[in-house]
């Protein structure tokens, strides 16, 4: 066999608002654009498309955006590739190779220049019974909602924890769909001052977040703000959950729990990380900031990394939602064409728009700090990698005995080598290493290598012969 | 290794001391650098009394040492260190043995495929020469395969067959090093670079690190791999070593058993630039294959950057799974890796006294370092407390086999 082939000026990773914008943006510019997206449809997170018919979310403002910027972005001439998940990237004479599993079969892209626009992935934090069945990622939950049958296939009451923004929009992904949610438990207790600093700050945000609470209380669940899941209770599956209010010191008052019982699922959320498995692959140069879920790429206003040619947009470059993901990629996207020499846009209001929308992110962010750990005992039986079966209690030894960044933590005691990568039980290893004194910005992160996802051979072959005469054409 | 963070670029304060390190101010032994090797020169050391401090510039075992296969034995290892080799792999048996084997060391034998004529003739060399030396290996034809590595059912003539050839795991086996190494008296140290070289009165005295720090010792030894002539460069010793990649790929987890022996191509005779094979099932199901036909190219400056594996490896790798096991050419592909070993004119390593008083080394592995890692330490080690650790004939012949200065004194 050998790999399909095609060729464009920029091709763009990702068809979340970030992607789609950038590939919009590049195509009017005049650049042949190719976006490919992992998921069946364009629309990334934000704007994730139901798939049943009669969807609750079928005419929600964020579906329709992404079938618009989709609309756009094919007017525009750039080409939607669905089902197409980027297993690798490497730098050949003149631009760039992308491996591509194209529904089982290889593709391989070449492109003049790359914007990556791959988005944010959920962050899971370990915590006791964080691993028994019926404890899933907000993230899943809201997907369960809004694409598939729309209705969690669990019965018992449902509990959404965690912290942040995005607990709210899952919350009102529950109300939208009709779905019951019984409790919200939200780890802060954002300041009343904090919040209306912040609005008065951005007065065109007051609207959503009126919904937002709104929604939250037409769900009918009980709110716990200020309290922590401590516990997840269950012998085969989630049973009950046990919930502690947080003292003046953040910990949690562990006199003072509660448990909810008769539980089916508990859905959780500490926020996002940025996705960097390409970008770390190609070699550009990454930063951490908390209040951006960690560590992102690093890129000047434009979206340039600091690898040529390579550009980022949206969540890769930080947490922030989808309104400053769109207008980054919309400034990327053309950036990048004009540095090929295509006629440039004028970004001056985007930019201003980006800063502005960035802004109300961070303040936000600052509202809903992210929890660098836990403050939870964890158990030393408590699995932290799933795919290897690595407990809390190896990882600590481990880092007892010398294992002091996130890549030693992983070669001694293998937790992250297994098929997900690091990407479930990285927060954790993270977590533990924050823990015993070393803070994220030393323990590193692990730079992603051949192939970012688990590909079968055959496939792996044909693209690496399409990259290997990339690379050796005369 | 690490990402440099534009607000946290990687100074030596972020690097040395982040663990409640505390630097001695003087130490009998420095060991320089914590792969395999000088871990296991720690441990020798440290077992002879001498408690050497040892100082990492990263993590314990993270270069070349965390990226081997790790097989132990002395099949195609070359005739001449035939009984430094054997005792090199009785030395990591008996350790398994000693410790109750927290690092999976398998004794499960290696089989070396023989795919035309011209291997066929290598492999019945090998066999006779080794068999002449003592060494308990065969040729097997592909009717006994079929018993020995039941999926091995690609095209092959037949197969030279090793059975105590063994293999461990390198992380672990790194691990289990550095604690004994500890329990033993020696300090060790991560984060921990050495910047340079102390020098009084023409002798080395000792280490300063990246952050300035001064730390005086008798006698310094360099086990820093392919980062080796760095080191010795700074008292003006150029040393014939230079960085080689070396790569592999790993696909997910499969059935245990499913390759039962390390599989490798039988070298002919023109080492490892020539091309090699080597095929494995690590403890965690994983199979761990390359292939490198000709020489590979590397990159100047290449062992201080992170690496991906070149194309044409993956494809001659994915070549010669396929075509020796065509029951996993379809696996997925999960992990590939890249690292760099330190090679010598003669493949062999420099071990001993460098022409500087107090200055030792224990370097160019030539891609296989871990089998020797035990066996060279315990000869350093006694080279340098002069309490030998090997029987007198190997210690004599390690001398010759691994002089330093056998390439003539280059200063
Ligand atoms: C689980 C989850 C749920 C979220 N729900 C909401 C929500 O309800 N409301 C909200 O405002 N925000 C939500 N967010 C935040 C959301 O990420 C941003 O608001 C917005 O979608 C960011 O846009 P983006 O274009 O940067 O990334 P995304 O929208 O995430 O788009 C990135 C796209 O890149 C694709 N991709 C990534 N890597 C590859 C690859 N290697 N090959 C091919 N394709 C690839 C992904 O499939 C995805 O479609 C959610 C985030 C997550 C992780
Ligand atoms: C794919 C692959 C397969 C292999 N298979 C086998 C096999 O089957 N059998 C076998 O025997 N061998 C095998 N090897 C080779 C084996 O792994 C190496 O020979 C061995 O690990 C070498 O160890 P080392 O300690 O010399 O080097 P390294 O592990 O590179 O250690 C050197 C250390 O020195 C440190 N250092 C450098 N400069 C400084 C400084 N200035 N200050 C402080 N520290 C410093 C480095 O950070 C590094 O950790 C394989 C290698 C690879 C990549």
């Amino acid at each position: 066999m050998t790999a399909e082939r095609l060729s464009c000026d920029v091709a763009v990773v990702g068809a979340g608002p970030a992607g789609l914008a950038a590939a919009s943006a590049a195509a009017t510019a005049g650049a042949s654009v190719i976006c490919l997206d992992a998921f069946g449809q364009p629309g990334g997170q934000y704007a994730m498309q139901p798939t049943q018919a009669g969807s609750a979310f079928a005419e929600t403002s964020a579906v329709l955006s992404g079938q618009d910027a989709a609309q756009q972005a094919a007017a525009a001439g750039a080409k939607i590739l669905c089902g197409a998940e980027v297993f690798w990237g490497a730098p050949v004479p003149g631009g760039f190779c992308l491996s591509v599993n194209r529904q089982g079969s290889a593709l391989a892209v070449e492109a003049r220049a790359v914007v990556v626009a791959a988005g944010a992935m959920e962050r899971p934090l370990p915590f006791p019974g964080w691993t028994l069945p019926g404890v899933i990622g907000a993230g899943a939950a809201q997907r369960m909602l809004k694409t598939g049958s729309g209705a969690l296939p669990m019965t018992g009451s449902t509990v959404l924890a965690g912290s942040g923004p995005f607990l709210l929009a899952v919350a009102q992904s529950f109300a939208r769909a009709g779905q019951p949610l019984d409790h919200f438990v939200e780890m802060q207790r954002p300041s009343l001052t904090g919040l209306t600093g912040l609005f008065m700050r951005h007065p065109d945000r007051v609207f959503e977040a009126m919904r937002l609470g709104r929604d939250l209380r037409g769900t009918g669940a009980t709110r716990h703000f200020g309290h922590i899941v401590t516990r997840a209770i269950g012998r085969d599956r989630v049973e009950a959950v046990e919930i502690a209010p947080l003292d003046g010191s953040g910990r949690p008052d562990m006199s003072r729990t509660t448990r909810i019982e008769r539980v089916g699922t508990l859905a959780v959320g500490y926020g996002f990380q940025p996705v960097i498995d390409l970008t770390t692959a190609l070699g550009a140069a990454h930063d951490f900031d908390a209040a951006l879920g960690g560590w992102h790429c690093r890129a000047d206003d434009d979206g340039a990394t600091t690898i040529p040619n390579l550009w980022a947009a949206g969540e890769t470059l930080g947490i922030g939602g989808a309104a400053p993901a769109q207008l980054s990629g919309r400034i990327a996207g053309g950036a990048a064409a004009a540095a090929l020499g295509f006629p440039a846009d004028d970004t001056a209001e985007p930019r201003k728009r980006v800063r502005r929308a960035r802004a109300f992110a961070a303040g936000l962010a600052a509202l809903f700090p992210m929890p660098r750990h836990l403050p939870l005992e964890l158990p030393d039986d408590e699995l932290i990698c799933r795919c290897e079966d690595i407990r809390a209690g190896d990882i600590a030894t481990a880092i007892a005995e010398g294992a002091h960044e996130s890549f030693a933590v992983k070669t001694w005691t293998r937790a992250g080598m297994g098929p997900c990568q690091g990407r479930i039980c990285g927060a954790g290893v993270a977590a533990a290493l924050a823990r015993a004194g070393i803070p994220s910005e030393t323990a590193s992160y692990n730079r992603a290598h051949l192939p970012l996802r688990p590909v079968p051979l055959p496939l792996v072959r044909d693209a690496m012969e399409a990259q290997n005469q990339m690379e050796t054409r005369a | 290794m690490r990402g440099s963070g534009r607000r946290h670029p990687r100074g030596s304060a972020a690097r040395i001391g982040r663990c409640d390190v505390t630097l001695p101010e003087r130490a009998e032994v420095i060991v320089v650098g914590g792969g395999i090797v000088g871990l296991a020169a720690a441990l020798a050391l440290a077992e002879a009394g001498a408690a050497p401090l040892l100082l990492e510039a990263r993590s314990f075992g993270g270069a070349v040492t965390g990226g081997s296969l790790a097989a132990i034995g002395t099949h195609m290892h070359g005739l001449e260190e035939y009984a430094v080799m054997d005792e090199a792999c009785a030395l990591w048996r008996d350790l398994a043995a000693r410790t109750g084997n927290p690092f999976e060391y398998n004794p499960q034998g290696q089989i070396g495929f023989l795919l035309d004529a011209d291997g066929v003739e290598a492999g019945e060399r090998w066999v006779a020469d080794e068999r002449a030396l003592g060494a308990d290996c065969r040729l097997v034809t592909p009717a006994e395969l079929a018993e020995i590595e039941p999926n091995l059912t690609g095209p092959i003539l037949g197969a030279t067959f090793a059975p105590d050839t063994a293999t461990v795991n390198p992380f672990l086996a790194a691990r289990t090093v550095l604690s004994l190494a500890r329990a033993a008296g020696a300090s060790a140290r991560d984060h921990a670079p050495v910047a340079d070289l102390l020098v009084e009165a023409g002798r080395v005295a000792g280490v300063r690190m990246e952050n300035g720090t001064e730390i005086r010792a008798e006698h310094v030894v360099l086990a820093s791999g392919p980062w080796t002539q760095d080191v010795s460069a700074r008292v003006g010793i150029d040393l014939p070593l230079v960085p080689r990649q070396a790569q592999c790929l790993a696909t997910l987890r499969q059935r245990p058993g499913t390759i039962r022996r390390i599989v490798s191509a039988v070298e002919s005779g023109g080492g490892v630039d020539s091309g090699y094979t080597q095929i494995q099932q690590a403890g965690s199901g994983q199979i761990l294959f390359n292939t490198v036909v000709g020489l590979i190219e590397t990159p100047e400056g290449a062992r201080d950057r992170i690496n991906e594996v070149p194309s044409g490896f993956v494809l001659t790798s994915i070549d010669t799974l396929s075509l020796l096991f065509p029951s996993l050419a379809g696996v997925p592909l999960l992990r590939s890796w890249v690292r760099f070993e330190a090679v010598s004119p003669d493949a062999r390593f420099l071990a001993g006294r460098l022409p500087r008083d107090g200055l030792w080394i224990c370097a160019g592995d030539n891609g296989s370092g871990y089998c020797r890692a035990l066996m060279l330490g315990r000869f350093l080690a006694g080279e340098i407390t002069g309490q030998p650790a090997l029987a007198p004939a190997l210690r004599a012949e390690a001398r010759a086999l691994y002089d330093p200065d056998r390439f003539g004194r280059a200063a």
